[in-house]
């Protein structure tokens, strides 16, 4: 069964500072990458060292125990990575080859890693299990990382991404609809209930920044309520912003830059409202 | 003979010795960049280091993932101390007092390896998920070692050797004056084998031994209220594409009406 992703758009890859679409000489973009991987993260190259395929962690993912795809078990999922890297970056691989699993970077290779690395939702339950503690979610986050350098992503996670540099949140709820939902719970509140609570937006000079999941502006909203009735009842100063109201942060299932970037806009919102905390989180 | 009793020996060690500082030095100059640890993670550097020495003896966390795959685990590497430790007898002279007294456990544990050995080379070629992931590098580790132990145990019980040329010999190697000794051809099959063992272990994943204590999320702290700085951090850039800039907040913020009471 074909458990691909839908491919990323043109449009949205552009507007996060990736290759438009697979590169021309993809294979050499993420030999390149990985090598960069390899020096910046003492996790990645770790846990590909390290693994002795004990098989401990194979029955505690989600995803294999409802796929029952092999490939998924996390120590599998890592061997797709750990292959390429034996094959590219150790003497043992290039003296071995495929009898000690080091395997060419081809079409195949990448069907797979497109496949499997976006069937892992990085919860990490794996790593809680393994006696060193591989951390397959990284090993995950190094190889879309790598797949995004070359211009290969899904538009799931490149869509939402690109969607929070343009309306600050996943789900495109531009600043006039925020501004409008919490108007509408503000009359909501008072109609059903009788109270007399305010959704403040935007309000420089306010003592907390509070940076939900958008979907709390937009379907969860009685826990948008609830945010309201408790900075209420404490008599705390708050505030949503329109330019940051994302608590989930889809950079992390991307690559660093945007993981960084995302962060960065409620970093950017806080200064720019001068508030004194922030309350972030999903 | 020389070769196998004077410059392999060397050989093997150097390797091995060289080898083992080449990969931590790798492992240790590639940076951290994210406080990434995996619970139930310590507060207190002493945490960590309890974690640490748990993960190094007895692997609480491979318990509750597999209790068959612990037990064989766990007793594998108990009695592999244990024969490592008796083993020191035949490097050190005068004998310390704890080797002398830890020579029957360690024997008893000599006996005993097999066991475990031969379960976690059984369960690689008879349940499938582990025969689906196991590669040529684990069948020869568990397979060199299992040499390693039988050649041991028949050296020990059936074909005895003059045990004061062998620890001449060895003894000669440790103090650079190596001379040929006259020993059992088992012994020199034993001796082979771990010199074989000791280059092969730099390259392979029995450098998990030592990899675990860099192991990022076993030896960080969650100690989450002190700011965490990547060291290859570089700012933010932004497309020109990308619609809403920090420049057009500021303006829209100078617009409100919002909040200006304050």
């Amino acid at each position: 069964m074909d458990r691909r992703c839908h491919p990323a758009k043109e449009k949205d890859m552009l507007k996060i500072d990736l290759p438009k679409e697979r590169l021309a000489d993809w294979k050499e973009a993420m030999l390149q990458k990985m090598a960069e991987v390899l020096n910046k993260y003492r996790s990645v190259r770790l846990f590909l060292d390290i693994c002795v395929k004990c098989g401990a962690c194979a029955d505690k993912c989600q995803f294999f125990l409802g796929t029952a795809d092999p490939k998924n078990m996390p120590v599998a999922r890592a061997d797709l990575f750990r292959k390429v890297y034996k094959r590219y970056f150790t003497l043992g691989g290039k003296v071995w080859g495929r009898a000690n699993e080091a395997e060419e970077l081809d079409e195949a290779v990448l069907r797979d890693w497109y496949t499997y690395f976006y069937q892992c939702s990085e919860c990490r339950r794996c790593s809680v299990f393994c006696p060193y503690g591989i951390d397959t979610a990284e090993i995950t986050m190094a190889a879309r990382e790598i797949m995004a350098a070359a211009g290969v992503a899904t538009k799931y996670v490149t869509e939402v991404v690109a969607k929070v540099y343009d309306a600050g949140n996943n789900l495109g709820i531009w600043p006039p609809a925020w501004k409008d939902n919490c108007a509408f719970l503000e009359e909501d509140l008072k109609d059903t209930e009788g109270l007399d609570i305010k959704f403040p937006v935007d309000a420089v000079g306010a003592e907390i920044l509070l940076v939900p999941p958008s979907a709390d502006n937009f379907v969860n909203t009685n826990t948008m309520i609830g945010y309201a009735k408790m900075f209420h009842a404490a008599g705390i100063s708050w505030t949503t912003s329109t330019y940051c109201n994302e608590g989930g942060n889809f950079g992390l299932f991307l690559n660093y830059a945007n993981l960084k970037k995302a962060n960065n806009r409620i970093l950017e919102a806080a200064r720019q409202l001068k508030v004194k905390k922030i309350y972030w989180g999903e | 003979m020389k070769f196998l009793f004077i410059y392999l020996p060397y050989l093997s060690f150097g390797i091995f010795l060289l080898g083992t500082l080449y990969r931590f030095w790798r492992w240790a100059k590639t940076p951290v960049p994210l406080r990434i640890v995996v619970p139930p993670a310590p507060q207190s550097r002493l945490g960590v280091v309890w974690r640490l020495i748990g993960d190094i003896f007895w692997f609480p966390n491979l318990f509750h993932a597999d209790k068959l795959l612990w037990a064989g685990g766990f007793s594998f590497h108990i009695f592999l101390w244990l024969v490592i430790l008796r083993h020191f007898r035949y490097f050190l002279y005068p004998v310390p007092g704890w080797v002398a007294a830890i020579q029957t456990l360690g024997l008893y544990a000599g006996y005993l390896i097999p066991l475990p050995l031969a379960f976690l080379l059984a369960r690689r070629l008879v349940i499938d998920r582990a025969l689906y992931i196991s590669i040529l590098g684990d069948y020869f580790a568990l397979v060199l070692l299992l040499a390693i132990a039988v050649s041991g145990i028949l050296l020990k019980v059936f074909f005895r050797t003059y045990i004061v040329d062998v620890k001449a010999l060895l003894l000669g190697l440790i103090h650079f004056q190596p001379f040929l000794a006259d020993a059992h051809w088992l012994f020199a099959l034993h001796f082979l084998l771990v010199m074989v063992l000791l280059i092969y272990f730099p390259f392979g994943k029995l450098m998990h031994s030592g990899g675990l204590v860099l192991s990022p999320t076993r030896n960080q702290r969650a100690n989450f209220a002190q700011r965490f700085v990547n060291p290859w951090d570089f700012p933010v850039s932004y497309n020109a594409l990308n619609l809403s800039r920090p420049e057009k907040y500021a303006q829209t913020l100078a617009a409100a009406s919002e909040g200006k009471k304050e």
